[in-house]
């Protein structure tokens, strides 16, 4: 299933054939994660280089701004504006926009998965010697990030835990 | 060919860099001037970026060993690379241009982190090599095998003890930095990156340029760091007098984990070491306290001063991290 799906994201299927993987999506969870992920991992080798560092903050703020609409009229003037605002848009918005809502619920499940190690959090903090816990990993983490060294691309500063599986 | 990619990399970059290089070629292959290292280093610089190559190399540093399968493709406009972990778990790097995605298995998930890149072996030598010149000084070593092929060995020493030195092997053929190792300042190995298997590319296909997808896995993008804009926050510090060399290349401001406050990370370079210094205001009922420490290679700096927890992190040696810490001035 997992090969079609990529198929047709290639358009190496034709879509008439692709009924039944649609459907297939609509029922089988594991069909329609694979073809959210193919298209993240699509938007991110595109480049998501449209897309601001407050991408995110912004677009909940001004949704947090937005007025709640209860007459269904205003509503629809409002569609079809902003329908025609959209065919002014460039065609990379609709990846940002796509992009961005995957982010997000990449982001809401991470934190979903990470709650559990919490649990097992201040014991691990417990046994660090006092200098370490003076000179957070974070630091190191940061300065990798922004000014990384040859190899830290590979080799993994002390504090990060690489698990087997 | 080798002129050929040479010249089309070229028409990619300044005006200026382009007759800098032009010159360098120009030179005579003959007796081993300084002159000459220097041209050596500039074309592994160049060499670097504007040749396709695929390649395994080994990355090493005290505590560990990793290697990595490199394929670097330049099409004449653009720099495409995707570099494979093939020891513990299967992290990829791919770059185009400056712009870089990591895929970071992390258990059950893999993580999806974007990053600028830079510096990334072979190419760990800036094409602009100005700074360097000011605070290392070069000279040709001898001939050496490395990967089978045969290279010409570079010393790289500090002018002062404010940064390490470094040895460079580079492919007397294709000009390809085949191996680079940094050390401090009693001689030790600090980091040690090295090909075992290099060739260059023929095809400027780029069906290879994609991660190999697990099904398994759940991709997610990484939780980004907070980033503040930082005209808001009130300054009440300068920096003045910093060690020999180093320059400040950048200064954000972003949120750390379990911080209250947001902290303000400035970068420094000197061309090829980097060092990172962190400014917060210092939690409450903090006694003064200097701290001195190394966390792999990086040296680690930290004191209270004034009200403010000063942080330094760099590869470089303890003496330019307490100097950078000690530049910070403090107006109150």
């Amino acid at each position: 299933m997992t090969e079609q799906i990529s198929a047709l994201m290639d358009d190496e299927l034709a879509i008439e054939d692709a009924a039944h993987i649609f459907t297939s999506m609509q029922s089988n969870q594991p069909a329609a994660e694979a073809w959210r992920q193919y298209h993240l991992i699509g938007d991110v080798m595109r480049g998501g280089a449209t897309l601001s560092p407050h991408f995110k903050q912004n677009l909940m703020q001004k949704l947090e701004l937005e007025p709640t609409v209860l007459a269904p009229n205003a509503i629809q003037a409002k569609v079809s504006k902003i329908n025609q605002l959209k065919s002014k848009l460039p065609a990379t918005w609709s990846i940002a926009a796509s992009f961005a809502a995957v982010m997000v619920v990449g982001v809401m499940a991470m934190q979903v998965q990470t709650q559990p190690d919490n649990e097992f959090a201040p014991v691990a903090v417990a046994e660090i010697e006092p200098v370490e816990q003076s000179i957070p990993a974070e630091y190191l983490m940061a300065h990798q990030a922004s000014a990384p060294s040859a190899s830290s691309y590979y080799i993994q500063s002390a504090s990060y835990s690489e698990s087997a599986r | 060919m080798m002129r050929l990619v040479l010249a089309r990399f070229f028409a990619s970059l300044s005006p200026a860099l382009v007759l800098g290089f032009i010159s360098c070629l120009s030179f005579n292959v003959q007796a081993a001037t300084d002159e000459n290292a220097w041209n050596v280093l500039q074309k592994a610089a160049v060499a670097a970026r504007a040749l396709s190559y695929q390649g395994v190399f080994v990355c090493q540093t005290e505590r560990k060993t990793k290697s990595v399968q490199i394929t670097h493709l330049f099409d004449g406009k653009n720099e495409f690379a995707r570099n494979v972990l093939l020891d513990g778990s299967p992290r990829e790097v791919l770059s185009q241009g400056g712009d870089l995605v990591i895929y970071n298995p992390k258990n059950e998930k893999i993580v999806i982190e974007k990053r600028r890149g830079q510096n990334m072996f072979p190419a760990v030598l800036p094409v602009n090599l100005e700074a360097v010149k000011e605070s290392y000084l070069l000279r040709l070593g001898v001939l050496e095998r490395v990967a089978g092929r045969e290279s010409q060995v570079l010393i790289l020493e500090p002018k002062d003890g404010l940064r390490y030195s470094y040895r460079f092997w580079i492919d007397t053929e294709y000009g390809l930095l085949l191996k680079s190792v940094m050390f401090n300042s009693r001689d030790e190995i600090m980091e040690s990156i090295a090909f075992n298997q290099l060739a260059l590319l023929n095809s400027v296909e780029l069906d290879w340029f994609k991660p190999k997808i697990d099904h398994n896995k759940n991709y997610v993008m990484e939780d980004e760091p907070v980033v503040i804009a930082s005209n808001g926050t009130p300054v009440d510090w300068v920096i003045k007098d910093l060690p020999a060399g180093y320059r400040k290349i950048d200064q954000i401001t972003r949120m750390v984990n379990g911080k209250l406050h947001p902290v303000t990370h400035i970068i420094f370079s000197d061309g090829l070491a980097s060092v990172s210094l962190f400014i917060e205001p210092a939690p409450k009922g903090n006694k003064a306290k200097v701290l001195l420490t190394t966390m792999g290679n990086a040296s680690v700096y930290a004191n209270i001063n004034k009200g403010h927890l000063v942080t330094v992190v760099g590869e470089v040696p303890e003496a330019t991290i307490v100097q950078i810490a000690n530049a910070v001035v403090f107006k109150k």
